[in-house]
């Protein structure tokens, strides 16, 4: 009844930017485009004309997801300074993942010998602190988590991963999933302390994240080093898999086993039977579909933060069409674009 | 009387031989045309795919995790190397063979002799081309070539007992490992997609230099028919 009094505002705000999605007729025109010109030219007609409009030719893929990405950035950061509390720190949680890939992005490049100026200009704008570029100096997660991490809001993250090994290729990839499912499984406590409809909204939307990580992790690491038990150290405690899905997923060694998991649960038994045997190629866009079709339902119900969540997903997955319709534009394989688009209406 | 005609026969199987040889240097060129042709289609294509995958791995994976500043730029070895030797044609010229020598590096010393493997161009029966224009590549593949190079699995053993198929494997893993360890099947399908590439450029260079060898010949041939 109260939520009005400090969300009502924002939450008029944010439906109001859902309305600014591209539509499947805008979708339609991009697709046809012959030149990234002509995106430019579609785009400009729409609430991304004002970011794109100064760019000068030849465009580039990585200008139209950047200035796209700019304004997302502009809209949260209008969110977040209108925000009161419990809001804003639920609006600040939507950022830690990219703050999560940022940090491995420098600690990565760092360790590859690469200019930390170069990698900086390549963090996304979202997942942005302070002292991000101290990252470079650190040797191991110890050094990491003295030096720059202690004061960020990854800090409650880093207990299981704080090591004096030497970071590596493998460590790094350890430390990014277990920062990744550390953030989650606390965002999701977040999300129940909240209660009401943004706690059964959330949950059922991070549940759904740790799933689909916990697929993406078992399909990745099929012939790697990975070993089974830290394959299953790296799924998160909660969503529908866990935790006898995951004790399945754990052991298996192709793509027709995590099938033969994932086709016990019916929420996923429709995203696989999109898939022929063998095949892994189109999972990505059937997970995005299912994450869409919830995203979109969000916005169902009143009075609750899951629409701000919902809304920030839903533009990013609009700025990855736009990346796809681009590189098959400018790769000339039009007749591949609607192979990763995901149209949100 | 009979000896005029024995001379004249001679002279008729001399000329039909000399035909036959001009015929025969006429289809060999014609082949590796053909072939040089049918290669270059073969390049674009998988190069096309190449690109293609690894936009889509971008897509699945993040611009974060898939971008040139991930390169590493530390020292190492090359993974692969060309090796470049002359190969004597009919006893009479060379011309310039090209082997790709992969994982030729002091990182996998361990490898035992034999494994280069040799593309030289073979006659190429007339096949259907795969469709495809040339279709160009608006980033420059130079900085990724190196990264996306692996073996063909062959199964030779090294001398520590460990099948070249596990250390291809291997490799193939380590090249990827820049992007992180936990890397989307589409990336790995563009690495095979390169590597394709690769051994496809061989190939095409080999046969290059037998057609320009062909056309040589042919020339020749042209030549003294008239003189």
């Amino acid at each position: 009844m109260t939520f009005n009094i400090h969300g009502g505002y924002l939450e008029a705000i944010v439906r109001g930017y859902r309305a600014g999605l591209l539509t499947a007729a805008d979708y339609n025109n991009l697709c046809q485009c012959e030149t990234l010109d002509d995106i430019k030219m579609h785009l400009s007609a729409t609430e991304y004309g004002p970011y794109l409009q100064n760019e000068p030719s030849p465009l580039h893929t990585t200008t139209i997801v950047e200035k796209c990405t700019l304004k997302l950035v502009d809209e949260y950061k209008h969110m977040l300074c209108q925000a009161t509390e419990p809001l804003s720190t639920f609006l600040e949680y939507i950022t830690y993942g990219h703050m999560i890939d940022n940090v491995v992005l420098i600690v990565t490049g760092t360790l590859h010998e690469r200019d930390v100026q170069e990698l900086l200009e390549k963090c996304h704008p979202l997942g942005m602190f302070d002292s991000i570029a101290t990252l470079a100096v650190a040797q191991n997660m110890r050094e990491l988590y003295r030096l720059v991490l202690v004061d960020t809001p990854l800090a409650p993250y880093f207990s299981e991963c704080i090591t004096s090994e030497d970071l590596d290729d493998m460590n790094i990839e350890i430390m990014r999933n277990t920062l990744y499912k550390a953030y989650l499984e606390d965002f999701y406590k977040f999300c129940q302390k909240l209660g009401g409809a943004t706690a059964e909204i959330m949950s059922d939307l991070l549940a759904f994240e740790a799933d689909r990580r916990a697929v993406n992790i078992t399909i990745n690491s099929i012939g790697t080093e990975l070993t089974r038990d830290d394959r299953r150290k790296l799924y998160s405690n909660f969503g529908l898999l866990y935790p006898y899905g995951h004790e399945e997923l754990a052991v298996c060694e192709d793509i027709d086993q995590v099938r033969g998991v994932m086709e016990k649960y019916p929420p996923y038994q429709s995203i696989f039977s999109k898939l022929s045997y063998g095949e892994s190629q189109m999972l990505d866009k059937a997970f995005y579909e299912e994450e869409v079709k919830r995203l979109c339902l969000a916005f169902e119900q009143q009075f609750h933060y899951g629409v701000f969540f919902a809304y920030m997903r839903l533009r990013e997955q609009e700025i990855r069409n736009l990346m796809w319709i681009s590189e098959c534009v400018a790769q000339n394989q039009k007749s591949r674009v609607h192979d990763s688009v995901v149209f949100i209406f | 009387m009979m000896e005029d005609q024995e001379e004249k026969g001679n002279a008729e199987n001399g000329i039909g031989r000399q035909k036959q040889v001009k015929d025969e240097y006429l289809l060999q060129f014609l082949d590796s045309l053909d072939g040089y042709l049918t290669l270059l289609d073969s390049l674009s294509s998988t190069l096309s795919q190449g690109w293609l995958e690894l936009a889509s791995a971008r897509h699945a994976m993040g611009a974060s995790r898939i971008n040139g500043a991930l390169l590493d730029l530390k020292v190492h070895a090359a993974a692969t190397s060309l090796k470049v030797s002359e190969q004597d044609v009919d006893s009479m010229e060379s011309q310039p063979c090209f082997t790709l020598c992969k994982w030729a590096s002091s990182d996998n010393g361990e490898r035992s002799s034999g494994e280069e493997k040799s593309l030289s161009p073979q006659l190429r029966h007339r096949n259907n081309s795969q469709l495809s224009g040339i279709i160009s590549s608006p980033v420059s593949f130079s900085h990724f070539f190196n990264f996306f190079l692996s073996c063909e699995e062959e199964k030779v053993s090294t001398r520590t007992g460990t099948p070249l198929i596990l250390v291809d494997q291997q490799q193939r893993q380590k090249s990827l490992s820049v992007f992180g360890v936990l890397v989307s099947p589409k990336l790995r399908s563009a690495q095979l997609s390169f590597e394709r590439a690769l051994e496809t450029l061989v190939e095409i260079a080999n046969l290059h230099t037998t057609m320009l060898s062909m056309f040589e010949q042919v020339h020749k041939e042209l030549e003294n028919t008239n003189g």
